[in-house]
């Protein structure tokens, strides 16, 4: 399993509180990129701009991957473009939406 | 895809103060209500007490509550930050400080609740700066910064005319304007300040709390623009007497209000989360009330039966509207601050609480079904003027609401 791989499954132990479904499923994750050094950086959003649970889960991220054993440096971005929609869900965390 | 940081996390201290705050005025003026119950039945609402009551309840209770939530939900909903946090906490002090003492006065002596109530009015005041030099910070402003910035103006005349009220009782001057005063101050008071307030916070927290997308907004304007309409229309009616255009203006006001539960329905067609949490559930019920109340509200006036029952449909639009709607979204704000302060830190480290695990929903259905039949029941005792039904939906609903803030405090132990 890659880095990548190995930090987006680690992810999926954090969950939306408000939601209670974790941040892979819920399309959150836009991109995890890791250089050589295994410095990482997570680019992500989240499901409306202001959501007041912002800061908690931008740093419920970061913890995360900081407590991957492989990972250097770790740098999470959160982003508004493109904006999160619900197509970006996993069929999972549709199921878990009732859809 | 730059970064962009919209974070816009307050101080949780201070949204805590508020509500803290609120709940020991509401568990003061259920006791003044049930000590002075029998002076509802008999229709006299305007006797020192029930001032007090009154007071305790609006100001202490849901405008303290409602200060509160927006220290937390103005950022949320307009994505700045509050202009100065210090000077929320000196809020905070000065309008609770305020408040107590006012009502204190109102009791024991009306003609002395001058400086009390100046002190409140300063507290609100503070508060206004602070929500407008907030809002003055919001990048785009949009039609929810209409709703909110019309709501603040709206609080700041109807503190302005309870000062100009309460100058009137004590010097005796201006006693030709104070019937029609009064009306203006209610009519402000809760179909302007909270109902607009209530309006624009909810085009942000429906598609939020039911995770709705590609829905219009364009229903917004009209709602605006028409319940907007309504207010102005009624207040002019009130002071020129004009009966046609007091009609005029509380059917603009139920198409306005029909408009917004027609547009927030739309909003919930569209919406991704399937089962929606209780307490928000019945915040949106509690917009089918106002609007029910609003639709007899202008039936009674048509049919010249109003007068005979404002006070239990201001009582009823007060409760079931209002407050209902401030309950539902408190049940989802007070779980929302202590799981912050409490497990900010831990997420994604271990395994913590979802929002919903912090709260019991099938208390919280129990405890809001009780409120709205109580409310129902003196409502009914009221219309009917009968002391025993009164004193047991009194009874009732002092009992149900101190409970729900004990239970909404219970949130603390989690």
């Amino acid at each position: 399993m890659s880095l990548v791989e190995k930090i987006r499954e680690e992810l999926k132990s954090v969950y939306d509180p408000e939601l209670g479904i974790n941040v892979v499923d819920l399309g959150l994750i836009y991109n995890i990129e890791v250089t050589e050094d295994n410095d990482v950086t997570v680019t992500m959003t989240l499901t409306t701009p202001g959501c007041p649970l912002h800061d908690s889960i931008s740093s419920g991220v970061q913890y995360c991957v900081e407590g991957v054993e492989e990972t250097n440096n770790v740098f999470v971005h959160t982003v508004w473009e493109p904006a999160w929609s619900p197509d970006k869900m996993t069929d999972e965390g549709k199921r878990l939406l009732g859809r | 895809m730059p970064p962009q940081s919209l974070s816009s996390e307050t101080n949780i201290k201070l949204p805590f103060s508020f509500i803290f705050f609120s709940f020991i005025a509401l568990v003061c003026s259920q006791i003044l209500l049930l000590s002075n119950g029998q002076f509802m039945t008999s229709g006299t609402f305007r006797i020192p007490a029930l001032w007090s009551a009154a007071h305790l309840i609006i100001l202490g209770w849901a405008l303290m509550t409602a200060m509160g939530a927006m220290y937390q939900l103005v950022p949320v909903a307009f994505l700045t930050k509050i202009w100065n946090e210090t000077f929320g906490f000196i809020q905070f002090f000065v309008t609770a400080i305020g408040i107590l003492t006012f009502a204190g006065t109102l009791y024991w002596a009306p003609q002395d609740a001058f400086i009390p109530g100046a002190l409140t009015l300063i507290g609100i005041l503070m508060f206004i700066v602070q929500m407008l030099m907030t809002l003055r910070k919001q990048a785009k402003p949009n039609i929810l910064t209409a709703f909110v910035g019309t709501g603040l103006v709206c609080l700041l005349v109807t503190i302005s005319i309870g000062i100009t009220l309460i100058y009137c009782l004590s010097t005796g001057k201006g006693t030709e304007y104070y019937q029609p005063l009064f009306k203006t101050h209610l009519l402000m008071g809760i179909t302007g300040w909270f109902t607009l307030l209530i309006f624009g916070l909810s085009y942000k927290m429906v598609p939020m709390f039911s995770l709705s997308h590609g829905f219009p907004m364009v229903q917004a304007r009209y709602v605006y623009g028409i319940y907007i309409s309504g207010l102005i229309i009624t207040i002019i009616s009130i002071f020129s007497g004009n009966d046609l255009l007091l009609k005029l203006g509380f059917l603009l006001l139920f198409i306005g209000f029909t408009t917004f539960s027609w547009h927030v329905s739309i909003i919930i067609k569209k919406r991704l989360k399937k089962k929606l949490d209780k307490p928000f559930s019945f915040a949106l019920s509690a917009i089918g009330f106002g609007n029910l109340i609003h639709f007899v509200a202008f039936v009674m006036l048509f049919t010249n039966h109003f007068s005979g029952l404002i006070g239990p449909l201001i009582y009823t639009y007060l409760f079931l509207w209002i407050i209902l709607s401030i309950l539902g979204y408190l049940y989802k704000i007070v779980p929302f601050l202590w799981w912050t302060h409490k497990y900010s830190q831990e997420i994604g480290k271990k395994a913590v609480p979802s929002l919903k695990q912090m709260t019991n929903e099938k208390v919280i259905t129990i405890l809001l079904s009780l409120f709205i039949l109580s409310v129902l029941i003196v409502f009914c005792a009221l219309s009917l003027k009968i002391a025993i039904l009164f004193n047991i939906g009194q009874v009732m609903f002092s009992v149900t609401f101190i409970s729900i803030a004990l239970n909404t405090l219970n949130v603390l132990r989690k």
